[in-house]
């Protein structure tokens, strides 16, 4: 049965390379996306989870030119199955609209699901390894796509660096522990040392951006086509966190580096890199124009909490960061599709050029607006129990540089927030000829809009699916009832929030009994009846600019960036080739006086 | 058992934004004492509330102009729920400071989105300048509460509360720091002067307030009550013990805990109108270093010295 998966998969993406037309793509896609859903479903059993069976074994060995592959499932690699995998066939569905012609997106999205499903399965490093490659190699060409010069260099340049460090720290696990079978190096543990823990952490952090390994992010979420982007924030950054799960607390990684520092101190900064990633990264955000560059940036800042929780370790923090990644799946990958479904009628993504789409478009709009309250962590959707539960872990262990600096972070992912609300869906009315989204792409949307409410009324059931990953972790889970939560230091009761909440929304109501009004148009009620051409268009617009004062203030502090450094990497680098190429003079004197050097050196040595 | 709380919640919600509209009349009276003026009589804002929601409203810029005043009406009152008033617990067992920071957002976003419905763009400048205040304002706040937290290692307000039954949080050497920052935040947080920049009347047209009219200003005015009851309240409750005499669970303790509640946050409330009357107001990104650099400073010492009282 696990074959089959594999099988459908790969016949299904090999099948689309052929293929012209997006629809008949999509629909090909849609049901191999399902495949390995199915199995996801059915493992739900073996976790505590009620659920349908339909007979999936659990672990499969594969054996291919004499190198056998172990593949088998665990309980925290499960819990990252169901967030990736339930992103897909609603991106799928979105992308039946989004593209008209099969462009190459299908079938390599087909082998990325193929390879993250593999990285999930994966019970040896060398498979892992195979799988990662895959990952690579088929996300590279989703990049390459797009046929920007900036996100292809950016993107390849960071895999490799990912694929060493991680390839590696496969390579000193191997010669510590002599075995590359994941359950005999957790047995070995004590042989493992921190150097091959901190390159495969520092490995698996590329993939999922955090500072000061993200420069990459932003000039692929900006650049690659949508539906891809949506996976590539919601699901592919979460295979990385996988990785670093594993590393730091199946292996168990944390506990080898509390060892050798003698204190927390390693995990501390994994935390405290996680906290800045989150407040770098929000303030990076509220200042760009570029619609997906925003989006970039919060996701790295949203993914930076992920990384303080893995930082802090304990119960409390662990339930925050895995729900966290759960919930930024989910709403990272409608905003992308939101994004893409007004650039898909409208063709712009500049926030300055954009504006009323919501009026036109009230469906999308609707989705993306819960999708920015559970980013913005509202107690109306789930995204508030990760957050809360990420602040009371900081705040028991008593960390004062962490927590305020998250808390910051989160009041700043309001001011993005609205810079996406007022300039792309509210504010002036500049877009009078298009249409609502296409039906699929809306059902597409909602259906991810969808746990986001259910975990915002039931966090058990999040902290229920979580509890087998938690427990093989050695971790412990916290007490909790289906919408209760308890800390030690406080409770967080989500149904007493939805009941108080239509309790008090009664009489706000009756007060404001709403009446038929004469619907106003913009145009009336602030140019006066003036066509705004007359004062040209960007600088008319309220949104341009948004945040201009407080950028004033921030900006100069931050202009020394990772990016520039990057860039001045690079700069140095090309420098240093120049100046090394120089010694090809083309004179054969100077390749003797180099060999009779060579010659000396070797002497010399040999003497020595 | 449920009724029970729901008649009790009813009550208490009606009676803080009472409380709130009160609040509104007699400041506007304290200020215009200061101003050497008569001023209006204190049950002015029950007049203008009534008068705004008779009027009949003529225009709509859509329905998430209409929806997003109900919203911010509902979250100001959720709040108010999740905050112990004179001691009443109410639901705030079934949440805490970090539940209120974020419920308090609710009211905000909502105001803002009926802002930026409403197209004006003196009211998108206005809502920008409301969300750069908030920025710079609740980072010295959220300090100060990381402070009162690890102090007293919970972060459930009603704990909080009951732990200050002997000794009010401000009596503490570094809770005092802590409260004069709390305080500067608090002006912000109610847009008084020095902070009132988001609604400044004379440059942006009262900002966000622009478009509306009729009901929808009535609402807006009800949601300006509640939060005048909300923060004054968290502030109370906060480092004022939550006003907090007695605790013996009789009647005549419920009335002597409400009372001293009403005072300490009208003390607080005045306070406030004081400063306003007597500063003019900053420029945006005055405000924003203002509250980023020194009163973030001060927080972060009276944190370090808590954390240091803590660990020792």
């Amino acid at each position: 049965m696990l074959e089959l998966i594999f099988a459908v998969l790969l016949i299904a993406a090999f099948a689309t390379l052929f293929i012209k037309s997006g629809r008949i793509a999509a629909i090909i896609s849609l049901i191999a996306s399902a495949m390995p859903l199915i199995a996801v479903m059915d493992w739900a059993n073996d976790f505590g989870i009620k659920a349908f069976s339909f007979g999936v074994e659990n672990s499969m060995d594969f054996s291919i030119a004499g190198i056998t592959m172990h593949l088998s499932i665990t309980s925290f690699a499960w819990f990252f199955a169901v967030m990736v995998f339930s992103l897909l066939p609603p991106i799928f569905l979105f992308s039946y609209s989004f593209f008209e012609k099969n462009n190459g997106f299908f079938p390599f999205m087909l082998f990325l699901i193929t390879a993250v499903f593999g990285i999930l399965l994966a019970s040896d490093f060398l498979t892992l390894f195979f799988f990662w490659e895959l990952m690579a190699a088929s996300s590279f060409i989703l990049v390459y796509i797009s046929r920007d010069k900036k996100a292809i260099m950016s993107y390849l340049a960071f895999s490799v660096l990912s694929a060493v460090l991680i390839l590696v720290g496969i390579a000193l696990l191997y010669s510590q522990s002599g075995t590359l079978i994941f359950s005999d190096i957790v047995l070995n543990a004590d042989k493992v040392t921190v150097s091959a823990i901190i390159l495969m952490v520092a490995g698996f952090a590329v993939k999922s951006a955090l500072m000061p390994l993200h420069a990459w992010a932003p000039f692929v979420y900006s650049k690659a086509d949508e539906p891809f982007v949506a996976f590539l924030s919601g699901g592919l950054s979460k295979v990385g966190y996988y990785g670093m799960f594993f590393m730091l607390f199946a292996l168990p990684g944390a506990k080898i580096l509390h060892q050798y520092f003698n204190s927390g101190v390693a995990t501390y900064l994994l935390a405290v890199i996680g906290a800045i990633s989150a407040f770098i990264g929000t303030l990076l955000a509220f200042m760009e124009d570029d619609l997906r560059k925003l989006l970039a940036y919060s996701s790295i800042a949203q993914l930076g909490y992920i990384a303080v929780g893995f930082g802090i370790g304990s119960s409390l923090a662990m339930a925050g960061a895995l729900f966290q990644a759960f919930n930024h799946a989910f709403f990272k990958s409608v905003l992308f599709l939101a994004a893409g479904a007004v650039a898909y009628r409208t063709g712009k993504w500049k926030i300055s050029e954009l504006g009323g789409v919501g009026y036109k478009m009230p469906f999308t709009f609707m989705a993306a607006l819960f999708a920015i309250f559970a980013l913005a962590a509202i107690p109306i959707t789930s995204g508030f129990a990760a957050k809360w539960l990420l602040y009371e872990a900081a705040v028991s262990n008593k960390y004062i540089f962490i927590t305020p600096i998250m808390l910051i972070a989160g009041v700043g992912a309001f001011l993005y927030s609205f810079r996406i609300l007022y300039g792309v869906f509210l504010g002036e009315n500049r877009h009078d000829d298009i249409k609502e989204a296409p039906l699929p792409m809306i059902a597409g949307m909602f259906l991810l809009v969808l746990p986001l409410i259910i975990f915002l009324i039931f966090p058990g059931y999040m902290l229920d699916m979580m509890h087998s990953a938690l427990v093989d972790a050695g971790i412990g889970t916290i007490s909790h009832t289906n919408y209760v939560i308890r800390t030690g230091t406080a409770s967080y009761n989500t149904l007493a929030v939805v009941i108080g909440m239509m309790v008090v929304m009664i009489p706000a109501f009756l007060i404001y009994v709403l009446r038929k009004q004469k619907k106003v148009d913009f145009k009336d009620n602030f140019l006066a009846g003036e066509p705004y051409e007359f004062y040209g268009y960007i600088s008319m617009h309220a949104a341009n600019n948004f945040y201009k004062p407080i950028e004033d203030v921030i900006m100069p502090y931050l202009r020394k960036g990772a990016i520039s450094f990057y860039t001045a990497l690079y700069n140095a680098m090309g420098r240093v080739s120049d100046a090394s190429r120089k010694i090809y003079t083309g004179l054969s004197q100077d390749y003797t006086i180099y060999i009779i050097i060579f010659f000396f050196i070797i002497v010399g040595w040999l003497i020595w | 058992m449920v009724v029970e709380k729901i008649a009790v919640i009813a009550l208490y919600t009606t009676i803080a934004m009472f409380v709130g509209i009160l609040f509104m009349g007699v400041g506007r009276k304290i200020v215009a004492r200061v101003h050497n003026r008569v001023g209006p009589p204190v049950y002015q804002g029950f007049i203008d509330i009534a008068k705004l929601l008779t009027k009949k409203t003529n225009i709509s810029h859509g329905w998430i102009y209409d929806l997003a005043l109900l919203f911010s009406m509902t979250g100001i009152m959720l709040t108010i729920l999740f905050l112990p008033i004179g001691g009443v617990k109410l639901l705030s067992m079934e949440g805490d400071a970090f539940l209120v920071l974020y419920l308090l957002a609710i009211p905000a976003l909502g105001f803002a989105l009926g802002a930026g419905a409403s197209g004006n763009p003196n009211a998108a400048i206005g809502v920008m300048r409301a969300l750069v205040m908030m920025l710079s304002y609740e980072l010295p706040f959220v300090i100060t509460l990381i402070a009162l937290m690890i102090y007293y290692d919970t972060s459930s307000i009603a704990q909080i509360v009951e732990m200050q039954h002997a000794k009010w949080a401000i009596m503490i050497p570094p809770f005092v720091l802590a409260a004069a920052v709390a305080d500067m935040a608090l002006q912000g947080m109610l847009m008084e002067a020095p902070f009132d920049i988001p609604t400044a009347p004379h440059e942006i047209a009262s900002g966000p307030m622009a478009e509306f009219g009729g009901k929808h200003l009535g609402a807006l005015m009800i949601y300006k009550a509640g939060t005048i009851v909300a923060y004054t309240t968290l502030f109370v409750d906060l480092f004022l013990g939550g006003g907090v005499v007695m605790h013996d669970g009789s009647v005549l303790a419920y009335l002597a805990n409400f009372a001293v509640w009403f005072i300490l946050i009208f003390l607080v409330f005045t306070l406030s109108l004081l400063i306003n009357t007597s500063f003019p107001r900053f420029r945006i990104e005055q405000a924003f270093k203002f509250y980023w650099k020194y009163e973030a400073l001060l927080a972060f010492i009276s944190l370090i010295w808590v954390y240091l009282m803590v660990i020792s």
